[in-house]
């Protein structure tokens, strides 16, 4: 029986999608603290501000991430949601669950917990929605040492990393996303759990320019797979694509009928670099010119794979908009092998040259793109120790300066005075 | 070198109980001692933590450090704890 009446609320219900609000009313039938959710949420709507609280010093022992603290404003009317913690689990690689660990984690969650979750947080986390600060301590005891799992990151600290499901199922994959992302979680547990940072930073690892995990948007340090080779063509089957016998797209877009397949329209004229052509019958590309987006790949896949030379691109510096606007990840290392082999230690040491930079140039709740904006990406690119190349070029240069670094000079800076007087007189 | 570690933590207790806000960014230590690297600064601070002389205060979105004491005023005053 509904607590209060949620006349606003009620009106998301009628769509012909799933509502949230069906959720909670669902979940409130179980645990009756749930109808101040609905409760406070509608009066949020009518008041048309939050009555959430953020922040404070909720954790648990020798943490300080995976607990965020919310608390409601209005706790004597909605005393359900008076503390309603949100809990970061770390997600197991690519999101693969036995539905024995599934039903443990839920059974844990509405054991200390209200038992709303959100699965999965847009940082991958499993996150469990609302709990009271008595409840964190047995919680996490019980999922450490039951379960086996452990709280992800929150704060200023290495958000926990997330990655797409890679080789486990995808042709396209160019290096372990799974493997890379399970490493580097274990290898960065302490700043993961303890802040670290100026401001948080988050890994995302996608096998492909496909980029499933939207690592570019979203990661402070995106590893997009890449190749260095050429696109591996099977003419034969690129014949049997333009004579209608494969499906394009995989079969994606049979739902209706586009068509007889024209290969020039539908894949040469998108290629965005104008780098493909047909000769005859034989599809050619001039790979020097690819840039990797992946269209030819995806509409042709059984005619053109990525190549055999098989790494990653490193891409730096998205975010959300907070103080600027929202920016992608800007290309800092076009190619760089990613295994196991070596412990990822070429990686390693990318990551921690930038963060020991950023630590200390990074002003406070400033993200690692926004220092790199400040002090503009040349000064970047000289710290990370890497020699420009033109795919750092967005745009050519409007700017008709240009500024000399002292080593650049032959003789530096300092001039003899007296000799150029005796030249040209002040 | 710069100062022994006992030195920095003993410095950064002293910045806490001084500052005029109770929370401080990790980067406000680092002036403690400017010629330690921040990442080792970070690491004493939070060793501060597990001693029980600093603790985390979060948004969410940003961690900072405190004294206990102080802390648990500032939360008393808004009602929350
Ligand atoms: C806080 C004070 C000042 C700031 C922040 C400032 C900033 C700047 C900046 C950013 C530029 C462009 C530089 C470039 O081309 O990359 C500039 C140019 C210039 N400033 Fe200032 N300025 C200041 C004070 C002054 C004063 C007091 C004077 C003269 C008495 C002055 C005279 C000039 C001149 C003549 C240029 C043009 C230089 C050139 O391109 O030939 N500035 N200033
Ligand atoms: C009879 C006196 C002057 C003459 C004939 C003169 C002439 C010129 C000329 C032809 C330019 C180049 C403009 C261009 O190519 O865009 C120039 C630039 C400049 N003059 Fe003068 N000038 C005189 C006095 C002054 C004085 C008294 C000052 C400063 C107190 C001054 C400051 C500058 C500056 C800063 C520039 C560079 C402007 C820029 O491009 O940012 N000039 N002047
Ligand atoms: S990003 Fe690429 S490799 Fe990863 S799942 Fe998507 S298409 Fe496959
Ligand atoms: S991957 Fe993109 S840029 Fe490269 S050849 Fe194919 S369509 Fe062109």
């Amino acid at each position: 029986m509904a607590k209060h009446d949620t006349p606003m609320l009620d009106e998301l219900e009628k769509g012909p999608w799933p509502s949230f609000v069906s959720d909670i009313k669902r979940q409130a039938e179980k645990n009756p603290d749930c109808w101040d959710i609905l409760g406070q949420l509608e009066l949020s709507y009518r008041d048309k501000i939050t009555h959430w609280k953020h922040g404070g010093i909720v954790g648990v022992f020798g943490y300080g991430g995976g607990i965020v603290g919310r608390y409601s404003d209005v706790p004597k009317q909605f005393p359900g949601v008076e503390h309603f913690h949100t809990v970061r689990v770390n997600q197991p690689a690519s999101k693969y669950y036995s539905t024995e660990n599934l039903r443990a984690l839920m059974d844990l969650w509405e054991k200390h917990g209200s038992g709303m979750t959100n699965m999965h947080g847009s940082t991958g986390d499993i996150v469990l929605l609302g709990c009271r600060t008595e409840a964190l301590e047995p919680f996490f005891w019980d999922l450490t040492h039951e379960l086996g799992q452990d709280l992800g990151g929150s704060g200023s600290n290495l958000r926990t990393p997330a990655n797409c499901l890679g080789q486990s199922r995808c042709e396209w994959s160019c290096f372990d996303t799974e493997e890379a992302c399970h490493h580097l979680t274990m290898h960065y547990q302490d700043e993961i759990h303890r802040p670290a940072f100026p401001y948080k930073f988050k890994f995302k690892f996608s096998g492909c320019p496909n980029d499933c995990v939207a690592a570019l948007a979203r990661s402070d340090f995106a590893v997009i797979g890449n190749w260095k080779d050429d696109i591996r063509i099977d003419q034969a089957a690129v014949k049997e694509y333009v004579a209608g016998n494969i499906p394009s797209n995989g079969g994606a877009h049979s739902g209706r009928d586009w068509g007889a397949f024209d290969i020039k329209k539908e894949v040469l004229d998108l290629c965005p670099t104008e780098c493909m052509w047909m000769e005859g019958d034989e599809l050619k590309i001039d790979n020097s010119e690819c840039t990797r987006c992946m269209h030819c790949i995806n509409v042709m896949p059984r005619a053109l794979r990525p190549g055999k030379v098989q790494g990653a691109s490193i891409n730096i510096g998205a975010k959300a908009p907070i103080l600027d606007g929202a920016q992608f990840a800007t290309l800092i290392i076009p190619f760089i092998e990613v295994t196991a082999e070596n412990e990822f230690e070429n990686v390693i040491e990318v990551i921690e040259n930038i963060w020991d930079w950023w630590m200390e140039v990074g002003k406070n709740r400033e993200r690692v793109g926004e220092t790199m904006q400040r002090v503009g990406l040349p000064t970047f690119i000289k710290v990370m120790g890497l020699d420009p190349i033109p795919q750092h070029v967005r745009e050519p240069r409007s700017n008709p300066y240009v500024f000399w670094q002292e080593e650049e000079v032959p003789g530096g800076f300092d001039r003899d005075v007296e000799e150029f007087r005796k030249r040209h007189a002040a | 070198m710069g100062m022994s570690d006992d030195e920095i933590k003993a410095a950064i207790i002293e910045k806490a109980k001084k500052s005029p806000k109770p929370q401080l960014y990790i980067k406000d230590f680092y002036k403690c001692d400017p010629d330690t690297k921040p990442r080792k600064i970070k690491n004493l601070a939070n060793a501060l933590v597990r001693e029980g002389e600093l603790m985390f205060w979060s948004s969410g979105s940003t961690t900072m450090y405190a004294r206990p004491d102080r802390i648990k005023n500032e939360e008393g005053d808004e009602g929350i704890n």
